[in-house]
């Protein structure tokens, strides 16, 4: 039986060459974007997934209200925690990754993810150790490494129990770990120095500055000890600060707001975290169900086109397949051939789709800024689902309509003019139509969007600037270190004008498309207001061709413009609620005050989707500290010896900093960096566009050739009884155009919906105009007459008695 | 073998209802060779189609060895046809995309011959048929006097207990037409029970009995002479 049915099926293909070609690369198309998206799935979702207590870890996020949504802890509650029962170890940790100069026997390796914990973390990431005890390794003056690390460093030495150096401190090293899968630490080297950070913050309540993470003993208390927390917070920071301002702890929770705390389980931190707080970052939850949504959308639109082929390839077969009905064949045993067919079809475009992810998932991973590969059981199983899931809708439904042939009428020779099936058919061209329309339209109101972000005026002007990382290590325990640090950056800064090219230098605590590193609370009367707080060097801001709206900029010429005047931005003004700032004084910390000299028009700081913060500007030597945190040198060099400066800066950068290797880009690039997420989503809309775009033509043209091959004899009729070939078209094509209007107005809604939806994203948006459509419109049926009449034209052509003097 | 009475059927549009079949009665008996006669429309095709299970009656009986048919499900209905009755049509109706072979093989198949049985019996009856050179060839490459013989040789290799033919000969010429016809009438000679419907009193000259129809209901019976056979078939 198998045999009979092969033989059928390669005779089949091989006189549809053409057609069995497109549907396999329809179909394969439709397959591989799934797969990538699965794969992509997979990965997001692989994230502490081989975490056993992955449910009974908690990290902490507080809440203080205006959008002051943080993945940090104060130093003092952890120390409380032992009185809620329901939690049974918290551990404190950096937030963030720090890198290291590690050294051993003279060799220098720089550690990128180092953390910093406390020494019960390999409690809550318990990797497998292949050396030491993970319950004791992790101590005071003790170091645990990976495995790679381990490798870099040692090379094939036992490095249990050797010392290593970093700066002037030395680490035993007491352990080495395998990293499992993906984790929101995997950290490459693990030390324990956060203890004395944590006793220097041990009575401020109101500093967030590190992450804890609790396990506890039931996660479906979780409610319970969050609001326990939540009463620490109250207990101790709250109502002390309200008694040190003097004023009632009510009057303070309205004037302050409450603390609320969040604990989000590490099973969900991935992708549904409220802050993107962990060293390994957040998974964009959003454009994961994008990808997904669309790439089933595209596998859709190829099974529809499956499906409108069999069937209307089925009057084809209708000959054989009532012959075999009256030769015994039972209706199941049809459908059983027929899906036997699509099984095998199927499996080609599976294995032509595997081939086109091969080929092509460096550079998905390249899209994706991502390692995946194609691997595991899981994909495996994924795939057999898939391919069952395919095998159902595009195989089943063929069959059925097949097998239900009435092998009488198929051979009494007057089946082909059968009508049935046709309104299934044409239904499926209208839902092909619509897809087509959403990705034509919504592609367009994408791709509208980005440009906006991109011709956007961002208040700067960032070509030609380059930006320095300077590292800028310091140790708060040496006297006079900010000194230190100044004198530093000062000589550094010489060295640089003196680069032939170098017009200006100037050095600042924030990053154009990254941010500023320090958000500080500043009042102005009986307003709070938090606000980015941007040190800067005299010039950065005219270096950058920052605007100032109102008063002056900070001038090496005012003495006091290095003792306490500062600049607001306009929305810092707006947010303030200040009429005439110029010449008024904001507090910050309850004790120094600084004087407001000038108003800084608004520029763009992170990203151009987002609101722009408030910020505050101050001269370094205002907040001796805050040197430290100068993380950014601006150099703005005359373009014609940009080549030359650049090599004389990566020279010069071997004397300032010899352990770490020149680092910079330029700003406008910087800047362009913090919207690639959305030009990403933009080049994958476009790109499935096209793929939409030629499965959907590709499936009107099969099916308006074959409906036309249909009415060849009623063509050849009215031909002979003197139609033109201008009526012909019109009476052949009309139908389509009808199809393509219902299907274009069926998507106008969901398109609307969802784009709106996804332009939400942005606090600077366009609003969709009623030109995507008008161009969607055409566009598609432009495309639909070109296929259609192309079809029409050359029926008409045909030789009118072949159609006559047959049947 | 087969016993017919009181058989009608009727087709209905919204408006008028056209009696294919009026009350017909008739019995073949095993080993019998009928003809069925009439001009077209005279539902000759339709008691054939009813007969061979492919199409329902509206009333009335149809026993196939002694088995009532009418009331049967369709799969019901389709194990019998399997198991026991072969089809020859005037255009053949060979799968253009099987080779005579498989052609051939394909009741076997759906009756659930095992695969080593299916080669004998198609070999046979190839043999027998005298087309067992062509077995490799695909329908298109044939003669129309060939492509009939494939389609007697698939009707056959199930050994039914009774062949309907319809217009056998109708798409062929006189010399390919006698050769089929010769084919009939060795097989009934050989004891096989066939109904078979034509336009050609020349055909159905080959047969035992002719009955006559006209608008649904049976006009005559003849019986035919066998020396007319034996002198024609000379």
């Amino acid at each position: 039986m198998i045999n009979n049915w092969l033989k059928i099926f390669l005779y089949q293909i091989k006189n549809n060459k053409f057609f069995t070609a497109l549907n396999v690369l329809g179909l394969a198309m439709g397959i591989a974007g799934l797969i990538f998206a699965i794969l992509y799935w997979n990965d997001e979702h692989s994230y502490n997934a081989w975490n056993p207590d992955k449910e009974r870890i908690f990290y902490s996020v507080v809440d203080l209200g205006e959008n002051k949504v943080w993945g940090a802890s104060a130093a003092p509650v952890g120390s409380y925690l032992s009185s809620i029962p329901e939690v049974t170890e918290y551990c404190y940790m950096n937030a963030w990754y720090t890198s290291a100069v590690m050294q051993y026997k003279g060799k220098k390796a720089i550690i990128e993810k180092v953390t910093d914990a406390q020494k019960n973390f390999f409690s809550f990431f318990p990797f497998e150790f292949t050396m030491g005890n993970s319950a004791t390794a992790l101590q005071e003056g003790t170091v645990v490494l990976s495995e790679k690390t381990a490798k870099r460093l040692f090379g094939s030495d036992n490095p249990m129990g050797e010392v290593i150096q970093s700066g002037d401190k030395s680490f035993t090293v007491k352990g080495v770990y395998k990293l499992k899968g993906k984790s929101s630490f995997e950290p490459d080297l693990v030390t324990c120095e956060i203890n004395p950070k944590l006793k220097e913050k041990e009575s401020r309540w109101g500093s967030f500055s590190f992450a804890m993470l609790v396990k506890l003993k039931d996660p479906a208390k979780v409610a319970t000890v969050q609001d326990k927390i939540e009463g620490l917070y109250y207990d101790y920071g709250t109502k002390r600060s309200a008694v040190e301002s003097g004023i009632s702890t009510k009057e303070y929770v309205d004037r302050y707001g409450k603390t609320k705390i969040y604990l989000e389980s590490l099973k969900d931190l991935r992708l549904h975290s409220r802050v993107s707080d962990v060293p390994e970052g957040r998974g964009n939850y959003q454009f994961l169900l994008i990808m997904l949504g669309l790439s089933l959308l595209i596998l859709l639109i190829s099974i529809v086109n499956y499906v409108n082929l069999a069937t209307a390839n089925a009057i084809k077969r209708a000959k054989e397949v009532g012959v075999r009905k009256i030769l015994g064949a039972s209706k199941g045993n049809i459908v059983k051939q027929f899906v036997f067919e699509t099984v095998l079809t199927t499996l080609f475009s599976m294995l032509l789709a595997m081939v086109i992810v091969e080929i092509s998932l460096p550079y998905y991973n390249m899209f994706l800024g991502k390692e995946l590969v194609i691997k595991g059981t899981q994909l495996h199983m994924q795939l057999l689902a898939v391919f069952i899931i395919i095998v159902a809708l595009s195989g089943i439904m063929p069959a059925i309509y097949v097998s239900k042939f009435e092998s009488i009428n198929v051979l009494k020779g007057n089946f082909s003019r059968s009508k049935k099936g046709i309104w299934l058919r044409n239904g499926m061209l209208v839902f092909q139509f619509s897809i087509a329309s959403f990705f034509i339209v919504g592609s367009y109101i994408v791709n509208q969007q980005v440009n906006y972000l991109g011709s956007k005026d961002l208040g700067f002007k960032g070509d030609q600037i380059i930006d320095i990382n300077y590292r800028n290590p310091y140790d708060f325990t040496v006297d006079n270190f900010d000194k230190i640090l100044a004198r530093k950056y000062v000589s550094v800064k010489e060295r640089l004008l003196s680069i032939k090219g170098v017009e200006q230098v100037s050095g600042g605590t924030f990053r154009i498309g990254g941010g500023a590193s320090q958000q500080t609370t500043f009042t102005c009367g009986d307003k709070e207001v938090s606000l980015q707080y941007m040190i800067v060097d005299f010039d950065l801001l005219d270096l950058m061709k920052i605007k100032i709206a109102k008063g002056r900029d900070l001038s090496p010429n005012f003495a006091s413009d290095t003792i306490n005047s500062v600049l607001l931005n306009e929305t810092a003004v707006k947010m303030f609620n200040l009429k005439d700032p110029v010449g008024k004084y904001v507090t910050y910390w309850d004790d120094k005050k600084f004087k407001i000299i000038g108003i800084v028009k608004d520029f763009h700081l992170n990203n151009p989707q987002d609101p722009i913060p408030p910020m505050i500007f101050s001269h370094y030597k205002t907040m001796n500290w805050m040197i430290q945190n100068t993380n950014n040198i601006y150099v703005k060099v005359n373009p014609k010896y940009m080549e030359s400066a650049v090599a004389e800066m990566e020279e010069l950068w071997r004397t300032v900093d010899p352990d770490y290797p020149f680092s910079y880009d330029f700003v406008d690039k910087n800047f362009a960096r913090s919207y690639q997420s959305f030009v990403r989503q933009r080049n994958l809309f476009s790109l499935l566009n096209i793929a939409v775009i030629m499965i959907a033509l590709f499936g009107l043209f099969a099916l308006a050739s074959y409906s036309i091959q249909r009415r060849m004899k009623e063509i050849a009729i009215r031909k002979t009884l003197g139609a033109d070939t201008s009526v012909l078209l019109k009476e052949l094509s009309k139908q389509y155009i009808i199809f393509c209007v219902v299907g274009f107005l069926i998507a106008l809604f969901p398109v609307y919906i969802l784009l709106d939806k996804w332009l939400d994203n942005f606090s600077y948006r366009i609003s969709i105009s009623v030109l995507p459509f008008i161009i969607g419109f055409v566009v598609l049926m432009a495309l639909t007459l070109i296929v259609v009449l192309g079809r029409a034209y050359r029926a008409t052509r045909v030789n009118v008695l072949k159609y006559l003097k047959y049947e | 073998m087969i016993k017919i009475q009181n058989l009608s059927k009727v087709f209905r549009t919204e408006e008028v209802e056209t009696k294919a079949l009026n009350e017909i009665s008739l019995e073949v008996k095993q080993g019998e060779f009928v003809t069925i006669m009439g001009a077209s429309g005279c539902g000759k095709s339709t008691l054939l189609n009813i007969v061979g299970l492919l199409d329902n009656a509206s009333g009335g009986s149809y026993k196939l060895l002694d088995k009532e048919i009418n009331g049967l499900s369709e799969s019901e209905k389709s194990k019998v046809r399997k198991q026991n009755i072969g089809f020859v049509f005037q255009n053949f109706n060979l799968i253009d995309e099987l080779s005579v072979y498989d052609n051939i093989e394909l009741p076997l198949i759906y009756n659930n011959v095992p695969s080593g049985e299916r080669k004998q019996r198609v070999e046979a009856i190839a043999e027998r048929l005298a087309i067992s050179h062509r077995l490799k060839h695909f329908p298109q490459q044939l003669s129309g006097g060939q492509q009939q013989r494939a389609a007697v040789a698939r009707a056959l290799v199930t050994n039914p207990k009774v062949i309907l033919a319809d217009e056998p000969t109708g798409n062929l010429d006189s010399k390919n037409g006698n050769e089929v016809m010769e084919l009939l009438t060795d097989l009934h000679a050989n004891g096989a029970t066939i109904l078979m419907v034509t336009h050609s009193d020349h055909d159905a000259s080959f047969s035992q009995k002719t009955i006559f129809m006209k608008d649904g209901m049976i006009l005559s019976e003849k019986r035919n002479s066998r020396n007319v056979d034996v002198l024609v078939s000379n």
